[in-house]
């Protein structure tokens, strides 16, 4: 029984299929856990090998992977929501307000979604504060941590901008509040300093960019919503590549050397 | 009491809670290790040489440590539902208008400089300073190990800035801030029509000066004294230091210009609420 | 030699990238700028002038599309103040109890007049066009705003003397 078990899986491992998907088997030795890491996909981002003290959780703290799996998560949970969400001003509260009462899973769903972006917030926020205290921003990472910077800001903007498409109250004077800061820009916003007020008005400064119109309405809901859901994450993902491409190649996680 | 309470169990609010414990958990575990490593010395390059295989040891601890993170979320997003208020509506603003928690911090400098500092100079500041760390800090020493001894200043500026600017002020913000913008102790009632008798003056008026083209300049000179005399007094000391000899003018003058501009909300703060300074400077195209 | 093509490398790569951001750049800018805008419109009839007592502060056109206090002075005159706090555009209420308007979102204070009074608004509460339509009510049009603090309160069409 047990012999022709094991002939049984020897017959799957070995046949054209099996082998055109999984290019080796999986021996316990150095060969073998350098070419899982090298030649996975998945992977191979990893150095094969890394110091000991890299893997303690008190001098990493962790909280760069963490990170991104927040944003994984909200990735997948967010093309979900998609699913039923409408950004036009007359459908998108309801649309939020099926999603929870309505749909299976639905609240489970954007309670995910919320969460794990805000969860996303704390961890990116630890992960510079432990990168600070270990000088791990020392050459030759310096621009690593500058991509670290942008990424944090990145962080933010998605936040922000997804805030708005419950179009809820809490929503609409969040993004007032904080939309109503560009008018105020030197320059380019309407009231700000130094503007030349007779150039630029209401209606072609910067704070209009943003939200496609004089006011906060339905344009800003869709604009809002394309930057959240397509444009910024993948402004974010190109420069997540960046950035744990250089962790690997300016040498990995920092230790003292 | 009862405002506060509703404000701790707002579902918006809870990572900032979490907050609460995890930056001093984070802080102390910091500590330990820079004392042991400022009393033991930096570890042995022996101890570096010590390398481990990323499959399967790297992997495990990253698959147990995302499992454990998706489970706090699943148990969190199953606990508590994400808030959806009232449909929006233009005409009724909300008393107090909160930013999410995150913002709070940069909501609470609008209290303090008119919007287009608040809102685009200071963050903007915030981001160059940001960027700029490692071409400033030209210390070689605490290269990825937890340590004090060895660059006491840049942990003492960012510390500052981390957790006194930004989290104390996020704090400040989600649970101190009541109606009207306000500031209600946990204990007190949260009256909508509390009036807080403004009494705040420009610093030029506290000096007698009522004419606005005096005020204009005393105004300037105050500004332009607080960013330059410092930094040119200290150069002229040092400047045969070792130190300043390594940092450079041009570093020199980016470091005192952003220390200089950090420190100064902080005291613009305290001079409002000592002093109810209103402006330091007015001039007729900007008021800071 | 090896400078001649430098400056050929340099100055190929630099109309190139020119060519890039000038046909990309503004052209983006200008597609976030529709030629026509889909938002209420900005004039529209706010009743009979004899719908307002003296000395009252009319929230009856507060509400979206309009957004504005029609206030009239124990003089009779009329103006229209934009319900937009100059601060950072929350919107205030009017409380009538102590005669002001007050925003929520930083305390600012404005008088009846709209004058800022309290609080970190910079500059007073916008006036818009108020005149009297053909059939005796009152007109209003945002799109024209009168500035306190550029001394156009004075204009014609700031205020509406009934």
């Amino acid at each position: 029984m047990n012999e022709e078990r094991k002939g049984l899986k020897e017959k799957i491992t070995n046949s054209d299929i099996w082998k055109s998907i999984f290019r080796h088997g999986y021996e316990k030795t150095g060969r073998r856990y350098t070419l899982q890491v090298l030649q996975n996909v998945w992977l191979h981002l990893h150095p094969p090998r890394i110091s000991r003290h890299a893997l303690n959780f008190r001098f990493t703290w962790c909280m760069g992977g963490i990170t991104f799996l927040m944003f994984l998560v909200t990735a997948v949970t967010g093309v979900l929501l998609m699913f039923y969400y409408r950004p036009v001003a007359e459908y998108a509260f309801s649309d939020v307000q099926a999603l929870e009462f309505d749909i299976p899973f639905g609240m489970l769903l954007r309670n995910m979604h919320r969460w794990a972006a805000h969860g996303m917030v704390i961890s990116v926020m630890l992960h510079m504060f432990r990168v600070f205290l270990t000088g791990s921003y020392k050459k030759p990472r310096e621009f690593n941590w500058a991509v670290g910077v942008i990424l944090l800001l990145i962080t933010f903007f998605l936040s922000f901008t997804g805030y708005l498409l419950p179009w809820d109250q809490l929503a609409y004077w969040a993004v007032t509040v904080g939309t109503n800061m560009a008018r105020a820009t030197p320059v380019l916003g309407h009231e700000g300093p130094f503007t030349p007020t007779d150039i630029v008005t209401q209606a072609n400064d910067v704070r209009f960019a943003l939200l496609g119109g004089t006011i906060v309405g339905p344009s800003t809901l869709l604009r809002f919503y394309i930057l959240h859901c397509i444009a910024v994450p993948l402004v974010a993902s190109l420069l997540m590549a960046l950035h744990f491409w250089r962790v690997r190649k300016d040498g990995g996680i920092s230790g003292p050397l | 009491m009862e405002y506060f309470l509703a404000l701790v169990k707002k579902p918006d609010n809870v990572p900032i809670l979490a907050i609460l414990f995890l930056i001093p958990y984070f802080i102390w575990l910091a500590y330990k290790q820079a004392r042991q490593t400022d009393r033991t010395g930096v570890p042995s390059d022996a101890a570096l040489n010590d390398k481990v295989y990323v499959w399967p040891y790297l992997c495990r601890n990253e698959f147990v440590c995302a499992i454990i993170v998706m489970l706090v979320l699943g148990v969190w997003s199953i606990m508590i539902d994400a808030p959806l208020e009232e449909p929006s509506d233009p005409a009724k603003t909300p008393n107090p208008s909160k930013a999410p928690w995150y913002f709070l911090a940069l909501q609470e400098m609008l209290v303090y400089f008119d919007p287009w500092i608040a809102g685009v100079v200071l963050p903007g500041f915030i981001i160059a300073g940001l960027i700029a760390i490692p071409y400033i800090d030209i210390n070689p020493k605490g290269k990825g190990y937890y340590t004090i001894k060895e660059r006491p200043f840049a942990l003492a500026v960012f510390c500052f800035g981390f957790i006194i600017l930004w989290i104390v002020l996020m704090i400040v913000g989600t649970f101190l801030r009541g109606p009207g913008w306000n500031i209600f102790m946990p204990w007190q009632y949260w009256d909508p029509h509390k009036i807080v008798p403004l009494t705040n003056v420009n610093l030029s008026y506290l000096f007698g000066i009522r004419d606005d083209t005096t005020a204009n300049f005393f105004g300037f000179a105050i500004v332009a004294g607080y960013f330059a005399l410092g930094p040119i007094f200290y150069f002229w000391k040092y400047k045969t230091s070792r130190f300043l000899q390594e940092l450079g003018l041009v570093r020199y003058v980016i470091v005192s210009f952003l220390f200089l501009s950090m420190v100064a909300l902080p005291i613009k703060m305290i001079l409002r609420l000592a002093l109810n300074i209103k402006y330091v400077w007015v001039s007729p195209w900007f008021n800071i | 030699m090896s400078s001649r093509r430098n400056f050929f490398n340099v100055l190929g790569w630099g109309s190139f990238t020119a060519a890039l951001g000038l046909c990309f750049g503004p052209g983006l800018v200008r597609y976030l700028y529709p030629r026509v805008l889909y938002e209420p419109s900005s004039v529209f009839k706010a009743g009979f002038p004899a719908e307002y007592p003296p000395g009252s502060v009319s929230e009856k056109y507060k509400k979206e599309p309009f957004g504005v206090w029609i206030v009239r002075r124990e003089d009779g005159i009329f103006y229209a103040l934009l319900t937009t706090c100059t601060h950072l555009g929350c919107t205030p209420r009017w409380l009538s109890s102590e005669s002001k308007f007050k925003c929520p979102c930083h305390g600012s204070g404005f008088d009846r007049d709209g004058i800022n009074y309290e609080g970190p608004a910079p500059r007073p509460l916008e006036r818009v066009k108020i005149t009297l339509a053909e059939d005796g009510q009152l007109q209003i049009d945002k799109s024209v705003k009168f500035l306190g603090e550029k001394d156009q309160w004075g204009d014609p069409g700031a205020s509406l003397k009934v």
